[in-house]
């Protein structure tokens, strides 16, 4: 009936707040194919977390409609995954019966749930980790684990709010890789909420923009580049500094002498 | 699927033997200075003690020498006496205990997932809890009788108190974003208890467990000095009866070395199972 998986309709969420009711998200619709790779950037507290938190069925006080396959999702359900901004390990559990817990419920046996929980740490580099607990690892490495969970159970849809912004720059370019080859290798489709537009460039087919207060689509931008995509080409470069030049950070052409070198808008990051 | 263009990592215990067994003599060496330091105290009072009874300072029907009162000890645990009289008194902790933990354990359970419960029962538990020990006995033995379930009531209300309002405290202080997880990833009711909710408040639990257990113990003598016939604090009041005050203070010697016993096993089994907070050494 549509060729949608995820369909975002309408859809507007309003916080009781202290004082006067919060309006966080306005008129949202979105339209997110299978197998999709969407990010979301804008500036912090423009709803981008209330979004994914109503898409995995956390919220459930919203108007509009969220449909997934064109029916209305009702809470929570294991096709849908979300790998949190914080990493949310639980401290009782060692890494990999913290992985595990998205296994849970899963339809596996116990020697496929190991097999599986040991691939993924491998892949966010954790290989040795498995009997530590979380105060034993840093911030970076408890955030891999926390996406090693989001994937392992391979959910149709997959969340992700911030999940590299805590990692050093290799680490955060090696598992964007590994996401790439993933979403690639198994039609995963996937929403990434990201601060970070290079990233947002690099692996999206479309980057939506939204403007804050109330949290507003301001544009969406396609990224027709094939994949992988190299972080240097003219196109790329092309696209990134489009949407850099939405958050309003940059100067404006006119003011800039015409002599002056081309600049990219990654110069400008740092006033970001 | 490799790793390799990830950076290298430490790995997360150190395989350097040397510094390990370096780490373990420094935990050790704390470990005992503290059992010294620990000692220093008591060791003190006893000398005091010593000389006091010594030179006649206090009257010896008053205060019976540190050496009598070791004597006197190891006579009753030797006659049997103190033992029998002691696994009395163990028993009707054990008791009171157990009821405690049942009924603790479901209030606090209750009062801790709703904020309904809570509505209902918090008041009244809190002004039942407010009347001590000692204003219990009365009423009790009216209802009651003098015998083993007044006892047995009483400690295990005094257990019961701390027990509820901590497994309470454990519940509600569980963090949300603990819960989320447990939705996103559509635990069951009873994977919620034993995943979740269990081990999220087990630190809060073992506050409860500790205090109650305390409070069992304390409540206990209070109890059998003033209405038993058996018991190690009746054994206290037989003595102080015949003024046999070596007896007196024997018996005060067992109660607090079994209160501090009972503690730290506690304590033991709380750094065992909470290991995940932090490692001991
Ligand atoms: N549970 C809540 N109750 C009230 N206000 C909230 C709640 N969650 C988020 N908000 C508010 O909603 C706005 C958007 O938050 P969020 O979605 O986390 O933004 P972002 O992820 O884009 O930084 C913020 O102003 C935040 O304070
Ligand atoms: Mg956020």
């Amino acid at each position: 009936m549509t060729d949608s998986k995820l369909r975002v309709r309408a859809v507007a969420k309003t916080y009781p707040g202290q004082d006067a009711p919060l309006q966080v998200l306005q008129d949202i619709h979105l339209d997110i194919r299978p197998g999709e790779f969407l990010s979301i950037v804008g500036s912090s507290g423009c709803g981008k977390s209330t979004l994914l938190r109503l898409i995995v069925g956390l919220e459930n006080d919203y108007q509009g409609e969220i449909l997934l396959d064109g029916q209305r999702i009702t809470g929570t359900g294991l096709e849908r995954g979300i790998v949190f901004q914080e990493h949310r390990l639980f401290p009782w559990l060692t890494v990999a019966q913290n992985v595990g817990l998205a296994l849970e419920n899963a339809t596996l046996s116990e020697a496929d749930k190991q097999r599986t929980i040991a691939e993924h740490l491998d892949l966010v580099g954790l290989r040795g980790f498995e009997s530590a607990y979380p105060y034993q690892l840093s911030g970076g490495m408890s955030q891999r684990v926390a996406i090693a969970r989001g994937l392992v159970n391979r959910p149709e849809v997959l969340l992700l709010d911030e999940p590299f912004g805590a990692l050093d720059a290799l680490t955060r370019a090696t598992l964007q890789d590994e996401l790439r080859r993933i979403w690639q290798a198994e039609g995963i489709t996937m929403i990434l909420v990201t601060h970070d537009v290079e990233e947002a460039v690099y692996l999206s087919d479309r980057v939506v923009v939204l403007e804050p207060r109330p949290g507003r689509i301001k544009r969406i931008v396609e990224v027709d580049l094939p994949q992988p995509r190299q972080r240097t080409d003219a196109a790329f470069v092309a696209i990134k500094d489009d949407v850099l030049s939405d958050f309003g950070q940059l100067p404006r052409p006119s003011l800039l002498p015409t002599s002056w070198p081309a600049r990219s808008a990654a110069d400008y990051l740092f006033a970001l | 699927m490799s790793s390799t263009d990830t950076l290298p990592l430490p790995l997360p215990h150190s395989r350097n033997l040397a510094a390990r067994s370096l780490r373990w003599r420094q935990a050790v060496l704390a470990r005992l200075r503290d059992s010294a330091l620990a000692l220093l105290l008591p060791a003190a009072i006893v000398l005091l003690w010593h000389l006091a009874a010594r030179h006649g300072w206090v009257a010896a029907q008053i205060l019976p020498a540190p050496e009598q009162v070791a004597l006197t000890l190891f006579e009753l645990w030797d006659s049997g006496e103190l033992w029998a009289n002691l696994s009395i008194s163990l028993g009707r902790v054990a008791w009171g205990f157990s009821a405690a933990l049942l009924i603790g354990t479901a209030l606090g359970v209750a009062m801790g997932l709703s904020k309904t419960a809570e509505a209902y029962l918090y008041p009244s538990f809190k002004a039942l809890s407010e009347i001590p020990v000692l204003g219990w006995i009365p009423l009790l033995i009216m209802l009651v009788g003098i015998g083993e379930a007044m006892k047995i009531l009483i400690i295990a209300k005094a257990a019961a108190v701390p027990i509820t309002i901590n497994t309470q405290q454990g519940i509600r202080n569980i963090p949300a974003n603990f819960l989320e997880v447990a939705r996103v990833y559509r635990f069951t009711p009873r994977q919620l208890w034993l995943k979740v909710v269990f081990p999220a408040s087990l630190p809060s639990l073992f506050n409860g467990l500790r205090y109650g257990l305390t409070n069992a113990w304390l409540s206990l003598v209070t109890v059998e000095l003033l209405a038993s016939s058996e018991g190690i604090g009746y054994q206290m009041v037989w003595g102080r009866q015949l003024f046999q005050l070596d007896v007196v203070m024997a018996c005060m010697v067992v109660i607090g070395l079994v209160g501090l016993a009972i503690d730290r096993l506690l304590q033991l089994a709380e750094t065992f199972l909470l290991r995940w907070r932090r490692s001991a050494f």
